[in-house]
Parts: C-alpha cells; sequence; structure tokens
C-alpha cells in the first residue's frame, strides 16, 4: 500500500477525534517545548557571557589564592595574600605588560551633594589599568596615588542630580569613616569589567588601591580564618601596621597580547615568582597551604559554562522525562484505538487489506501524532526561548541543531510508540474482529 | 489453472473447532459453485453457515479436505497469499453492512482497491460507475450515518463488486432490514448475477433463499440436501416497481 495512501487514511482518523489526539500530542509538545525552551535559552544564555568579554580583557590573567580544591567561581575562598612587593616585582618581569592588586571594599552608603544613599560593597580598588579605555564613557583612568574615583552610569544616575566628571563624591566605608573623591570617569556600562566583579549590573566606584586600599587594608593579616582574624596576632598587626603591609585579595597580570603563549608566558613568570618562598604572597601561602589560581576571563567563563551546562542538562534530563510520558501516551491511545476499531481493522483485512499495510495504517497514526506533537512543541519552545531571551535581555541564538533533532524525537517517538500496538492491530484475526461489537 | 467453470469448490471439508473437546463446524462437505451461479446456503444456528461462508471467504483454512477458489487451494496459501486471493476474488456482503464509518460511500466502494494498489483516479472513477449502477449515484459523499439501511447494504454490495471478484458471498444481507428495501437489495443481487456475478447468499429465510438457483441446506456440518429451483430472474417484482423500489430508496 502507498505510504501517502496510508498516512492520508491515517489522518482521517486522527481528525476523527479531534480532543483525544490533541490531548495525546500535549505530551510530546510540552516536552519537545521544554527542551527547545531550555537550549535556547542556554545558547543565548552562553552566547551573552561571551559577548560579555571585551578583547581587551582577554589578555588579564586573575589570580587569587585559596585553599586547594575550593568549589566555586573567581574569588571562591580567596584570601589577601599579595603584598604591594608581589605586584611590583611581576610587573617588572619582561613577560609581563602590567600587574596590579584588586580588592572589593565595602561600604554603607554614598553621599553626593548632601544626598545619601546607601550602599554596601559598591567600591571596587584596582590599578588604574582595571578601567580599560574602550570601556571609558566620558573622561579618563584614575591616577595611582591620587584621590580619584571612576564611577559607573549606576551610580552616577543614582542621585537626584546625574553625577558627572569633575564632582566630589563621598564614600561612607564600612567603619563609618568618609572618604572624599573626585570623579575623573564614568564607564559606559554598569556590568563588572571583570569576573571578579560578576557581570550583573550593580553600582560600582572604581578607585586606585592607593591611596583608598592601602590605608584600610594595613594591618589585615590573612590567615585560614579569614582576613579579620581577631585573635592575638590579628591584633598585634594592626598595631604596628604601615601602608606596605596591605594585601590585596587577587592580582590581575595583563599579558603583552591575547595570543595564548604571551597568556602563558606571562602566567607562568607570575605563577613561579608568587609561588616561590622569595615573594610574600608564597610565604604566607605555604603556611596557610593556599593554592594559586591564575586564569584569563575566557578560563574563568569557561568553569561557568559547564555550570550552565550541567544545568542545561539536567533541565533538559527532566523534559526527556516528559518526553517518555508522552510516547507512552501515544502507546496507550494507540492501544485504545485499535481496541476500538477491531471491526474495522476487521472489514479492512476481509477485503484485502494485508498485514503489512494495517501495521503501516497504524503506524502512521502515531508518527503523525509524533511529528505533529514535536512541530507544535518546537514553535512553542521557540517563542518561550524568544521572550526567555528577550526577558533577561540576552542575545537570541536559535540552536537549529535542535529544532531538526526534534522533528527527529518526534518521528522515532510516534513510531517507538505505535510499533505494539500496530503489531496487535495487524495481526488482529479478521474472523473475531468482523464478530467484535 | 486458468479460469475453470467452478468459481468455488469444497471436496471433503471439515472444520473442528477444539472447544474442551472436539466440535465438528463442518464435517466433510462436498459442494460446487458454478462461475455464475446464484446459490442460498440455509441451515439454523450452529448448523456450519458461518463457518462455510469463512472458509469459501479465505478468511479461515479447512481442517481436513480442499477449498478450490478460483483455482487455488485456500490451504496450501500463506497468510499473505490467502488475504491477496480474498481482496481480488471475493466480496463480501455482512449483515451489518460493516462500512468504514469514517469513510464516505465512495471511498468506502473504492477500499478494497486502495489495499490492491490501483491508482486514486481509478479507484474513484471505478466507484463511482458502481454506485450509480446500485442507484446511489447523488449519495457518494455521504457518510455511513447519513445513509439508509437499504442503501448502506448497496454501498456494501457496490464495494463487494469492486474489484470484479469470482464470488460475492453475502451473509444474511436482508438481516437489518425492512421487507422494501430487503426487496430492493434482493433485486440488485438478482440484477448482478444476470449479469453474470456468482452469488452466495447465507440466510435462514426462506423468500431470500427462493432468489437463488438452488438452496443448500446445511445440518449438523453436514449438506442435508440441495434444492434446485431452476433459473430464476428478478423474482416477483415487475420492472415497474424495480424502478419504484429504487427511487424509494434515495
Amino acid at each position: 500500500m502507498n505510504p501517502i495512501e496510508s498516512l492520508r487514511l491515517s489522518w482521517r482518523s486522527i481528525r476523527g477525534h479531534k480532543l483525544r489526539s490533541a490531548l495525546t500530542t500535549l505530551g510530546i509538545v510540552i516536552g519537545i517545548a521544554a527542551v527547545i525552551a531550555f537550549v535556547t535559552l542556554g545558547a543565548s544564555l552562553q552566547a551573552g557571557v561571551i559577548g560579555d568579554i571585551s578583547p581587551d580583557d582577554q589578555r588579564n590573567i586573575y589570580g587569587w589564592a585559596a585553599e586547594p580544591d575550593t568549589e566555586g567561581g573567581p574569588l571562591a575562598g580567596a584570601q589577601p595574600v599579595f603584598s604591594q612587593d608581589d605586584l611590583d616585582t611581576v610587573a617588572e618581569s619582561d613577560d609581563v605588560d602590567a600587574a596590579y592588586g584588586y580588592m572589593p571594599l565595602s561600604t554603607q552608603a554614598l553621599l553626593y551633594e548632601g544626598e545619601l544613599t546607601p550602599q554596601s560593597d559598591a567600591l571596587v580598588a584596582a590599578g588604574s589599568p582595571y578601567i580599560r579605555e574602550e570601556s571609558l564613557d566620558e573622561g579618563r583612568q584614575f591616577e595611582m596615588g591620587e584621590r580619584e574615583a571612576v564611577i559607573n552610569p549606576a551610580v552616577a544616575n543614582q542621585f537626584e542630580e546625574n553625577v558627572s566628571v569633575g564632582d566630589e563624591l563621598t564614600i561612607v566605608l564600612q567603619g563609618g569613616e568618609r572618604t572624599d573623591v573626585t570623579v575623573v570617569g564614568i564607564t559606559d556600562s554598569s556590568e563588572g569589567l571583570s569576573p571578579f566583579e560578576g557581570f550583573e549590573p550593580s553600582p560600582r566606584v572604581y578607585v586606585p588601591t592607593d591611596p583608598y586600599y592601602t590605608e584600610q587594608g594595613a594591618g589585615m593579616v590573612p590567615g585560614p580564618g579569614g582576613e579579620a582574624d581577631e585573635n592575638g596576632a590579628g591584633a598585634a598587626a594592626e598595631a604596628n601596621a604601615t601602608p606596605d603591609d596591605a594585601r590585596f585579595l587577587a592580582i590581575v597580570v595583563e599579558a603583552h597580547s591575547a595570543e595564548e603563549a604571551d597568556i602563558d608566558r606571562a602566567r607562568n613568570s607570575a605563577a613561579a615568582y608568587l609561588e616561590s618562598e622569595e615573594s610574600d604572597a608564597g610565604a604566607l601561602m605555604a603556611d596557610a597551604e593556599l593554592a594559586i589560581t591564575l586564569q584569563t576571563s575566557a578560563e574563568l567563563l569557561q568553569q561557568l559554562e559547564d555550570v550552565l551546562d550541567l544545568l542545561q542538562n539536567f533541565i533538559v534530563g527532566i523534559a526527556a522525562i516528559s518526553l517518555l510520558v508522552g510516547s507512552i501516551g501515544i502507546a496507550n491511545i494507540m492501544l485504545v484505538s485499535v481496541t476500538e476499531r477491531t471491526r474495522e481493522i476487521g472489514i479492512m483485512k476481509a477485503v484485502g487489506a494485508q498485514n503489512r499495510a494495517v501495521l503501516g495504517l497504524f503506524l502512521a497514526e502515531a508518527v503523525i501524532l509524533g511529528v505533529i506533537g514535536a512541530i507544535l512543541g518546537t514553535a512553542l519552545g521557540l517563542v518561550a526561548g524568544y521572550l526567555g531571551a528577550w526577558y533577561i535581555d540576552l542575545p537570541l541564538v536559535y540552536p537549529l541543531e535542535y529544532v531538526a533533532l526534534a522533528i527527529v524525537v518526534g518521528i522515532v517517538v510516534g513510531i517507538l510508540s505505535g510499533l505494539y500496538p500496530a503489531w496487535r492491530a495487524a495481526r488482529t484475526d479478521p474472523i473475531d474482529a468482523l464478530r467484535y461489537e | 489453472m486458468a479460469r475453470s467453470e467452478t468459481a468455488v469448490s469444497l471436496a471433503g471439508v471439515r472444520k473442528t473447532y477444539q472447544l474442551g473437546e472436539p466440535v465438528h463446524a463442518l464435517d466433510g462437505v462436498t459442494l460446487d459453485v458454478p462461475r455464475g451461479s446464484y446459490t442460498a446456503i440455509m441451515g439454523p444456528s450452529g448448523s456450519g453457515k458461518s463457518t462455510l461462508m469463512n472458509l469459501v471467504g479465505c478468511l479461515d483454512t479447512p481442517t481436513a479436505g480442499e477449498v478450490v477458489v478460483d483455482g487455488r487451494e485456500v490451504s496450501t496459501l500463506d497468510d499473505r497469499e490467502r488475504t491477496s486471493l480474498r481482496g481480488t476474488e471475493v466480496g463480501f456482503v455482512f449483515q451489518t453492512f460493516n462500512l468504514m464509518p469514517r469513510l464516505n460511500a465512495l471511498e468506502n466502494v473504492a477500499l478494497p482497491q486502495l489495499f490492491q494498489g490501483v491508482d486514486r483516479e481509478t479507484r474513484r472513477d471505478r466507484a463511482r460507475t458502481l454506485l450509480e449502477r446500485v442507484g446511489l449515484g447523488d449519495r457518494i459523499d455521504h457518510m455511513p450515518n447519513e445513509l439508509s439501511g437499504g442503501q448502506r447494504q448497496r454501498v456494501a454490495l457496490a464495494r463487494a463488486l469492486v474489484n470484479e471478484p469470482s464470488i460475492v458471498l453475502a451473509d444474511e444481507p436482508s438481516g437489518n432490514l425492512d421487507t422494501e428495501t430487503e426487496a430492493e437489495v434482493l433485486d440488485l443481487f438478482a440484477e448482478f448475477h444476470d449479469a453474470g456475478t456468482t452469488m452466495v447468499v447465507v440466510t435462514h429465510e426462506r423468500h431470500v433463499a427462493e432468489r437463488a438457483e438452488r438452496i443448500v441446506h446445511l445440518l449438523d456440518g453436514e449438506i442435508e440436501r440441495i434444492e434446485d429451483l431452476g433459473t430464476v430472474g428478478t423474482g416477483n417484482t415487475t420492472p415497474e416497481a424495480d424502478r419504484a423500489g429504487e427511487g424509494s430508496g434515495q
């Protein structure tokens, strides 16, 4: 029997039970829609995250020290171990363009023109190159040793009157003390400038580590117990603190270029020194049994991507279960259909339908249900993915290979779930079937 | 073997069902159905009528003996070949019509040819011609549930004839019809018989059987006697009544 004729005849049976057929395909629709939506979102998310790494950021190597095997993203379990001496020595190496410290500082509030806005963790102390030229919308980088700051638009727009370059801003630090800064630049985006900050938009004030951190951080003694160790050693260290004692939580090493060879040379040079006993960081790390991590944005994001992939696979796995349930639904409804149409099967066989033709008819019906489910599910999934990406403001990436895969899955699900019912139909005895009421 | 003079022949056919103890539904039946003949098979319930129908219709195989349909011995054929023989050489008309509920009259008539791989246009032309011949030319788009019992049985008859079978098997064809429509359908049977179709009608009603050329009486799985009625025409109906009958069915 011609396959097109089978499809035509099967299509009529499906149309004959519209509601039942619609409910049957629903399982497949939901399963495929979920898979497509999450894969679309995942792909868009990855594209969004990767798109956030600016080309100039690609030559930066981000380093921090933490207990070995600490799980998590950038700065997870980081301890402040890097001294100014360490940074200077690393920067002097021929393989390195620049090296500077990085330290997020706790704040209480920002004060501008008498208007106070509560804001915690708004302060980031780093070296001048941390503010890349192309990420500046206005003004210039801050200079080391000056009471200058670069702010992002989230800070600039936070007050009744927008903060602009040249204005004075007062920062209320954790301890309640106030410090003034002159705004010298405004960045073009409120998203973080490096993986250390994360990429989500948040108000941030970027200041030079000197003087802002060296003043504050002097006297901090790192150790396994945490940076604010209040035992005797900590107190003693604080007593005779000098600005040079400041230890940075992280280090940013700039290679000559984003070339892998340059990156590796800079990384090796920095690692060799920082891990040795010569460096202050090396001495501290040996005592506290810490290990240093030196990675580029891309490498750090790779970890994030791995987590995203894992999450995506997990959700797709759950969606796949829905597909399985959907295919059981098709199998079930096909079995009901075979029983219900026993008499029709008998008629067809009496008038000369071969077993194969009957098998084909029922299989075609299951496959049509599967494919319709897959097509509707794909459409629904793409719409959901599109809305999701639009809602979280991500660049939309449609994983087209998954769309093709979804259709194939629809056919396979149809065949698998229709096989047994169709086989039952095919081997129905026409004599019994014609007598069936 | 080319087209023999005998459409169907049974020789010493026995069919035994194992229902706890063996039950002989048919016990040594020998019968020839000549081409172009009109045979009625009568008998009380349990006499083996249905079993005989199933054997002649290639739906079943005998336990012993030979059933030859269109020159081929049914018990030597496999399931595929039997289905194929049934599709081309046997036309069924059932008491309960057995039309496909979701196909219209035309598609129901064309169905057997669909399974023979005949192309769509040829199928539809053939079905339309046959429906016109049974007086349903203006009902081809109707679904079975939109047709009266008599009309349904005429669709079924058209379907039985679509592949130009060696034999048309009718199982109680008027069992679900009132007297008037029964006459119409039986007139059609006679008409097609006159045109050369071999007819076998199973019935338990004497007046239906009397339309045939001969009546085979079955009893307890054996042929009790064969009653020869000679050549019959269109029965008691005059040509005028014939036309009127067709008109009322429309």
